[in-house]
């Protein structure tokens, strides 16, 4: 009998505790309106860290987010009907947009596998690049979208939660049966624990790295999308902060930066900490300033209780 | 003597690069090469270089910092709010808050053994945070008469010389003299070179690692003294474009990010290669918006150029 | 009739080193064949070349009669040659069954989605086979180490069936870490597995090998020097045949060792590390050598690296000049007076982007700067002064560290600790890969520190090396003092006598 993983539970405790705590000071917390609230405002967080998991757990890290998603909310803005360019795709711009999320990702994943650079200075360089195209396309001005079928795909409600909150548990759905069921899910926790004995056990350990990275750039892609249609329209800056509640919810989840040890539930559990905890705060009439401050901490709490450190001989 | 070519070649091309780049430049516009032209340039790029100045430093060491921007933005607002209230006392505030950044990264990573990509991601909230707080969300200005007072080292012409460049000149005389001369420098490159070895000769690593962060935390704050000063205003977001160039720089001007190799010369001249390049974009006829593109595409080009692959057995 | 595996006159060569030379094995199909050798005969050479992890200088590898050369462990695993390594390569995070299959999850594919319940069934007929009663759904995390190896040795065999051709199956030092009771239910395994598959087994315990093998190979300096059937072979007749030649009484600096020592300077009194070694007490003077044999896991890499600060025991005592110290840092331990040469040269021992000046004085720095300002000149004038001294071949002492042979870089790293005065030098292999002139060199430089009253602690690359080179020597067994010996010159103990107690 396995002996019950208290860390991998630790989690969600921490998330009921912060509900407990925040239900104390304000009795508002708990309404269904307010539960709706906080779970649509995971909705796009949650369809983020579905990729970043895997990067994570592959001992890599993808800074690129946030290009990634401006750019992929600035392409879907652009094919559906919307004020700058003539198009009007409709629905068929998500492939689009998801599309070139991959593209990104697989640009990621080569430059870091065949140029041997490590991951967090690619996807730093690349995220950057992504963000001169989306402000460079449009002259510094967002698109705005007039396709108001389109933005159903995220305000229309379905069985009486918004659309986005279907798209985020579809986007869980297939993460999880990734990781557990196919070979890409159980390589990545195999290169992300020892990828030396991994890499002699046969696993194709370049092909799956850059695979991660597309999986990881067709999320970010969705997540664009999303944003898009939420906001109604795409420009550069749309993803500011995403990056930084990604890896906060990915690391608070209990999904070690060391690799090897985690799961994409552990991040969904993550996503809805830190959204609780912002929601929470908002309630309380916390500055909204000081966000970042509390996810910065959040991360450094996160991943010292995370870190296994005997493996550790020299932290860079 | 091949090594010392290697060596040699290595120091040669940053510098011939941006004579290229000067002499290309002057083609197009032969008044560039004016020498009033040229300290213009010069003094615009002090900035840049201050920022990257002391995160040579850390990523010499083989770690890098992340949080420069977000520590050149909060020292600007502790600036600009308190140059009415305390005079130049402000000054030393803004600087120590610069340094106490620097302190809270390097205590982070050798007490918690974080990642400094990590750490420094989430200091750096931290001190978006508090710049938030210390500006009140907003831009501050700095009077005329204050700036008169307490900011003319920074902003002042002396004999046709803009001050920028003194200062620039002292840091770059300074730190380089601290990495060549002294037993810290020395072993700031050796941690770098081979960091299991330093510490096998019972030289206590953490110290080194903890007052190189503090130093880069140190320069980062003066980039936004002076850059404040420049402006005559702080705010929570002033820098936050400058990260990209700053890491740019010290990695173009031939400081590998594997750490061991690299110097402060090397990340000035890196500066005014970026320098150099932003002028040639205008004038090629890239768009500023553009500009993100080249940079993030430059930074993944010299990172896989001066990376040195024989150090790391597994890229993650 | 032809046998299945088969190696002629095989060579190997690393810079320096002959590591295989011209070796002649062979392995029979359903037949156990026992590989012993002292630390550094061979053995881990061979290994790698037989995972594909080395290529071969010369000679030929034939595997079911065709010619073989396996381009990665992978490619041996898949040819029927498959390995269970000292070190394990299961993935702890993955399950027992995703560890037997990795890689190979091909047949488990439905729409490209793993059949659990087909893999896990397919893992329960593995672990039938190596009588592993455990969910092949629990993680290997949970596994305790013998179970782990059992899944390791599942994995093997998961191949029988799955190929065309035999299997042949490594196992290196597989009893190491393993109780009893569980070293004798894998001779059980070994025993049923004979009717599959050919086995290699490396150990240390000859008494073991003896156990299980049909026929017993015995390498030393890289060669072949003994071919046995088990039944005819004694434990004491190998031993023989894995000393080397006669010791070079000259080739050690015999007549330079002291036998009068100074003042006691180290005292060591129970120190334990937990797993590793237990109740180590001994003491040393100043010019004293003590010599550290022991094979492999032995416990003496951990205990020199303890003195090094960089394994803090769990318990015990050191005393350097009657007072206790502390060695949870390496810093301490060089404050204490530890001077630590490390095994592993280019990763521990220096710093290849220094300069050997840089390198000479990373130690004592303090001398050598004021506030903080190095004192260029003072450092010069030191370091050439050693650099004639040692006879260190280098065009200058602002040459990087990585331009100088293995030998002069270790006797860089030697004149670290002098510079710097430790009084306790601990020596891991300081001759390990590098060539004969400069071991002579290290070898005058050892008994040098000895005249200066260095107390030295000596974990030799050979037998001969500790033999001729130490006034006393421990020998471990097992993580414990398994006896002691005095060697004085022209009384120096017997290989023989020291390898009947290393294992």
């Amino acid at each position: 009998m396995e002996s019950i993983n208290w860390r991998a539970l630790a989690p969600i405790g921490v998330f009921f505790l912060l509900c407990i705590v925040i239900a104390i000071f304000s009795p508002n917390f708990l309404s269904v309106s307010n539960a709706v609230r906080i779970l649509n405002a995971s909705a796009i967080p949650v369809v983020l860290v579905m990729g970043a998991t895997f990067v994570i757990l592959m001992g890599s890290i993808d800074l690129s987010v946030e290009g990634i998603v401006a750019l992929c909310a600035v392409v879907t803005a652009s094919l559906v009907l919307n004020d700058t360019f003539s198009a009007n795709l409709g629905f068929w711009a998500i492939p689009f947009a998801v599309l070139a999320g991959g593209i990104i990702g697989a640009a990621n994943g080569a430059t870091h596998v065949f140029l041997k650079v490590p991951s967090f200075m690619v996807t730093l360089g690349i995220g950057f690049v992504c963000l001169g195209i989306a402000t460079a396309a449009l002259g510094g001005f967002p698109v705005r979208i007039s396709d108001r079928g389109f933005r159903a795909l995220t305000l229309g409600r379905t069985l009486g939660l918004p659309n986005g909150i279907w798209l985020a548990a579809a986007a869980v759905f297939v993460a999880y049966v990734i990781q557990e069921r196919t070979r890409l899910g159980r390589y990545v926790y195999a290169i992300g624990t020892d990828e030396i004995t991994a890499r002699q056990s046969g696993v194709p350990v370049e092909r799956t790295r850059i695979l991660v990275f597309v999986l990881a750039g067709f999320f970010s892609g969705l997540a664009g999308v999303m944003a898009a249609a939420q906001l109604g329209q795409g420009h550069a800056l749309i993803a500011s902060g995403r990056l930084f509640t990604t890896i906060t919810a990915v690391v608070v989840g209990g999904t070690a930066l060391s690799g090897g040890v985690g799961s994409v539930l552990n991040s969904v559990v993550g996503v809805l900490i830190v959204i609780v905890l912002t929601n929470g705060m908002v309630l309380m009439g916390v500055p909204p300033f000081v966000q970042q401050g509390v996810q910065g901490f959040l991360i450094i709490v996160a991943v010292t209780l995370a870190l296994d450190r005997r493996q550790l001989l020299v932290v860079k | 003597m091949t090594e010392k070519q290697k060596e040699l070649l290595r120091n040669l091309v940053p510098i011939f690069t941006l004579l290229a780049l000067v002499l290309g430049i002057a083609a197009f516009e032969p008044g560039f090469l004016k020498p009033a032209n040229l300290v213009t340039v010069t003094a615009d790029t002090m900035t840049l270089f201050l920022m990257a100045s002391g995160a040579t430093f850390v990523i010499m060491l083989g770690s890098i910092d992340l949080s420069i921007q977000a520590i050149a933005s909060m020292t600007s607002c502790i600036l600009a709010a308190l140059l009415p209230m305390f005079g130049g006392t402000a000054l030393l505030i803004a600087l120590a808050g610069g340094a106490t950044a620097g302190v809270l990264s390097g205590l982070v990573v050798n007490y918690f053994r974080i990642p400094s990509f990590v750490a420094t991601l989430a200091i750096g909230g931290i001190m978006t945070s508090v710049a938030f707080w210390a500006s009140n969300e907003r831009s501050i200005y700095i009077s005329d008469e204050d700036k008169s007072t307490w900011l003319n080292w920074a902003t002042g012409t002396s004999v046709g010389i803009d001050h920028e460049v003194v200062v620039g000149l002292v840091v770059l005389a300074t730190l380089s003299a601290i990495l060549s001369l002294t037993r810290f420098g020395r072993l700031v490159r050796a941690v770098g070179s081979q960091e299991r070895a330093v510490v096998a000769s019972g030289i206590n690593v953490n110290r080194i690692k903890f007052f190189a962060f503090v130093i880069s935390g140190l320069m980062a704050g003066l980039a936004g003294i002076v850059m404040a000063a420049r402006l005559g205003s702080g705010s929570p977001t002033l820098a936050s474009e400058f990260l990209l160039p700053a890491i740019a720089c010290i990695i173009v001007g031939g400081t590998a990010i594997t750490g061991g190799v690299g110097s402060i010369w090397k990340t000035f001249v890196g500066a005014l290669i970026i320098a150099v390049v932003r002028i040639g974009m205008t004038f090629v006829g890239i768009t500023v918006l553009a500009q993100q593109i080249v940079f993030g595409l430059v930074l993944v080009i010299a990172v896989a150029m001066t990376i040195d692959r024989t150090k790391v057995s597994v890229v993650k | 009739m032809q046998p299945l595996l088969e190696l002629r006159k095989v060579t190997k060569e690393f810079p320096g080193v002959r590591a295989l030379d011209s070796v002649d094995l062979h392995v029979d199909r359903r037949e156990v064949v026992g590989l012993i050798g002292e630390n550094g005969a061979g053995k881990s050479t061979l290994v790698k070349i037989l995972a594909g992890i080395h290529r071969i200088d010369s000679g030929s590898m034939l595997f079911d009669g065709s010619p073989a050369s396996f381009r990665s462990p992978r490619d041996a695993f898949n040819h029927g040659l498959t390995m269970v390594f000292q070190e394990q390569s299961i993935i702890p995070t993955l399950t027992v069954a995703e560890n037997i299959f990795l890689g190979r999850e091909q047949e488990f594919l439905r729409f490209g989605v793993i059949d659990k319940r087909a893999m896990n069934a397919a893992a329960e007929v593995e672990l039938a086979k190596v009588h592993l009663d455990c969910n092949p759904a629990t993680k290997c995390a949970s596994l305790d180490f013998a179970a782990r190896q059992m899944v390791e040795i599942a994995k093997a065999l998961s191949l029988d069936g799955r190929i065309d051709s035999d299997i042949v199956i490594l196992l290196d030092e597989p009893t190491s870490v393993l109780e009893r009771q569980e070293i004798d239910l894998l001779f059980e395994i070994i025993k049923e597995l004979k009717a599959k598959a050919s086995i290699i087994f490396i150990s240390h315990r000859l008494d073991e090998v003896l156990q299980v093998s049909d026929r017993v190979y015995v390498l030393r300096d890289g060669a072949v020097v003994h071919e046995t059937a088990s039944t005819e072979a004694t434990i004491t007749g190998l031993h023989e045949h894995m000393v080397g030649r006669q010791l070079d009484h000259e080739y050690y600096r015999e007549n330079k060792q002291r036998e009068l020592f100074g003042e006691s300077v180290l005292s060591v009194r129970n120190l334990t590390i937990e797993g590793e070694f237990r109740n180590l007490s001994f003491d040393l003077a100043e010019g004293q050598i003590l010599g550290i044999a022991g094979v492999v896991g032995s416990g003496r890499e951990s205990f020199a690296r303890c003195l090094g600060g960089l394994l803090p025991p769990s318990n015990g005592e050191i005393l350097v000049d009657g007072k206790p110290v502390r060695l949870n840092q390496p810093h301490q331990a060089v404050l204490a007076g530890f001077g630590f040469v490390p095994s592993e040269r280019k990763s521990e021992g220096i710093v290849t982007g220094l300069s050997v000046s840089e390198n000479m004085t990373l130690a004592a720095g303090d001398r050598f700067s004021r506030f903080g300002f190095i004192k260029f000149e003072q450092e010069r004038t030191e370091c050439q002064r050693w650099i004639d001294r040692l006879r260190i071949r280098t065009p200058s002492t602002k040459t990087p560290m990585q331009s100088l042979s293995g030998g002069n870089q270790q006797k860089v790293v030697l004149s670290k600790w002098q510079i710097f005065g430790s009084k306790v030098a601990v020596l891991d292999h300081p001759t390990r890969g590098i060539d004969v002139g400069a071991k002579e060199d290290v070898y005058e430089l050892i008994r040098e520190m000895a005249d200066q009253g260095v107390a030295i602690i000596l974990l030799g690359d050979t037998l001969e090396e500790v033999i001729g080179l130490s006034n006393s020597i421990l020998v471990l067994k097992d993580g414990e003092v398994s006896a002691k010996f005095q060697a004085p010159v022209g009384a120096k103990p017997d290989q023989i006598e020291l390898i009947s107690k290393m294992v």
